[in-house]
């Protein structure tokens, strides 16, 4: 009862929390306060809204938003599943051998700190202005903080667990899905937190730098709307932004906790 | 091969030394031998650091060791079903795994696939550990002596042909661990199960062994004698004073 109560705060505190935040923005877009620019800088919700509809029906180049948001989240599917992939198999591998786990460690520790758009120049050298480049980067960006937290992980699970493993009879692979990945679960899905939300930034960041004609994505439509000075639609595109991390955020990870972590009690 | 046909585990001349030519350099087993009998209850007693955990991971085969461990005249290096630990740690239980799954998982690893069977065995020993109906449950819903009845369960359903056990009890309330141990007095006495216990605890070795070793320093072993009070026991047992006194003084000489 207590804990719905409390759901129930919470919920209401962030209701009123954005709708003042969007009374002030409707004030200073109708008052005027910014001068004459107070258009462009803040456009009223009415036209943010209706940009927002026009963005889906029309589009830009008669190709819907629809089709942009399509392209970019296969890009980013695609570029996800192959990073988290080679993540758990860097990891893996880095727990069956001692040189490769130092060897793993310093990769990640370089390539971390190395933004993906920094990249792009060498990236676009090597393979072309093509869809696989935004891939690519995307892979760039999820792989290393997701094999630093997967490491981690298993660098921190109990003795106890691996022991109690080997006793009833598993051994490296058995024990590394038996015991290791379950007991890493919850770094596991941190590390899928951080590396969904670089991936996600990684992406419209290089869509933005470059568009692929052959496959335009959100974020070189963002860039085309700030080209055309549509800036309704372009902070319309940027709700849209927010709305997709929202829903992956509750709609995805969050489901992933409930039904791991947090029902066997090991994360609150 | 063994003299005594008996004889289920042999322990010949283990040694173990921790951190090998470094300055930290430190002997806690030296030529330890020991046999134990099938369905013997052994409880090894001894004081803190005289090795008594070491020498039981050294026959559950998680460290390595100079000597061997023979199994049924078998040799025994690494881990295996046929001795099953039960740690004084009460996050022995795997958290991601029901209390069924818990005690299913390692039968499966064993090849055993058949749900009829899996589900009679998991009811059985949750049976024998007075936890009927709790098989849904998630470790972390379950007390300390609970989970170390589930942890208990889970070695009796792989029938194991022995038991290791660390001080299992150790970090319980004194009610509860009392509970338990006339709950695992009655369970070897009516599975013949043969289980190596370890505590420091002579009222626990008195009450639970059916043969009593205490372990001084080096794992040096001082006192070796069968318990000959008869079950069960309780402090007003007849030569309860007697062994008690003459255990304490093996301890703390």
């Amino acid at each position: 009862m207590d804990e719905k109560k409390r759901q129930a705060q919470a919920l209401a505190a962030r209701v009123v929390f954005v709708i003042v935040v969007l009374c002030i923005w409707e004030y200073v877009a109708k008052s005027g306060l910014m001068g004459e620019k107070s258009e462009l800088i803040f456009p009223s919700l009415e036209s943010i809204g209706s940009a927002f509809i026009r963005n889906f029906v029309e589009g830009y180049a008669g190709i819907s938003l629809w089709a942009y948001i399509g392209n970019s989240m296969r890009l980013l599917l695609e570029g996800l599943l192959i990073g988290i992939l080679l993540a758990f198999l860097l990891s893996g591998l880095s727990m069956i051998s001692r040189v490769f786990y130092d060897i793993c460690n310093l990769v990640i520790s370089v390539f971390d700190l190395l933004p993906g758009v920094a990249l792009l120049p060498v990236v676009i050298i090597i393979f072309g202005v093509k869809p696989g480049v935004i891939v690519f980067l995307v892979v760039h960006a999820v792989l290393w903080p997701m094999a630093r937290n997967v490491l981690d992980g298993f660098l921190a699970v109990p003795r106890i667990y691996i022991e109690g493993g080997m006793n009833i009879g598993l051994n490296n692979l058995s024990l590394l899905f038996g015991v290791y990945l379950p007991a890493a679960t919850s770094y596991i899905v941190s590390g899928l937190k951080v590396g969904w939300a670089r991936a996600w930034r990684g992406l419209i960041s290089a869509e933005m730098i470059f568009g692929v004609a052959s496959c335009p994505g959100i974020g070189l439509f963002i860039n085309q709307m700030r080209t055309n000075m549509n800036n309704a639609e372009m902070y319309a595109t940027l709700v849209v932004i927010i709305i997709i991390g929202l829903i992956v955020q509750y709609g995805v990870l969050s489901p992933i906790e409930k039904c791991t972590v947090k029902k066997w009690g090991m994360s609150r | 091969m063994t003299k005594n046909e008996n004889c289920i585990l042999e322990v010949k001349n283990v040694s173990k030394i921790f951190d090998v030519g470094t300055e930290q350099e430190k002997g806690v087993l030296h030529d330890v031998s020991l046999e134990l009998e099938r369905s013997e209850f052994l409880c090894v007693l001894g004081p803190s650091g005289c090795g008594k955990t070491t020498l039981l991971r050294c026959i559950a085969g998680f460290e390595d060791y100079e000597g061997s461990v023979l199994v049924n005249g078998a040799e025994r290096r690494k881990p295996g079903t046929d001795r099953i630990m039960v740690f004084q740690d009460f996050n022995q239980l795997f958290p991601w795994k029901t209390v069924e799954k818990n005690i299913q998982y390692p039968l499966k690893i064993q090849g055993i696939r058949d749900k009829a069977e899996l589900k009679r065995r998991t009811e059985e020993a949750l049976a024998m550990v007075k936890l009927s109906g709790q098989e849904k449950y998630y470790p972390y819903q379950l007390s300390g002596g609970m989970k170390q009845r589930v942890a208990i369960a889970k070695a009796l359903a792989l029938k194991p042909k022995i038991i290791l056990m660390d001080e299992p009890f150790a970090a319980l309330d004194a009610m509860t661990r009392n509970e338990l141990q006339s709950e695992l007095l009655r369970i070897s006495m009516e599975e013949k199960c043969t289980v190596i216990f370890i505590t420091h605890n002579i009222q626990e070795a008195i009450v639970l062994g059916t043969r009593i070793i205490v372990l001084a320093e080096g794992g040096k072993i001082v006192v070796d004698e069968k318990n000959a009070i008869p079950r069960p026991v309780t402090p007003a047992s007849e030569g309860y004073g007697a062994t008690w006194e003459r255990l304490h003084r093996a301890l703390y000489q």
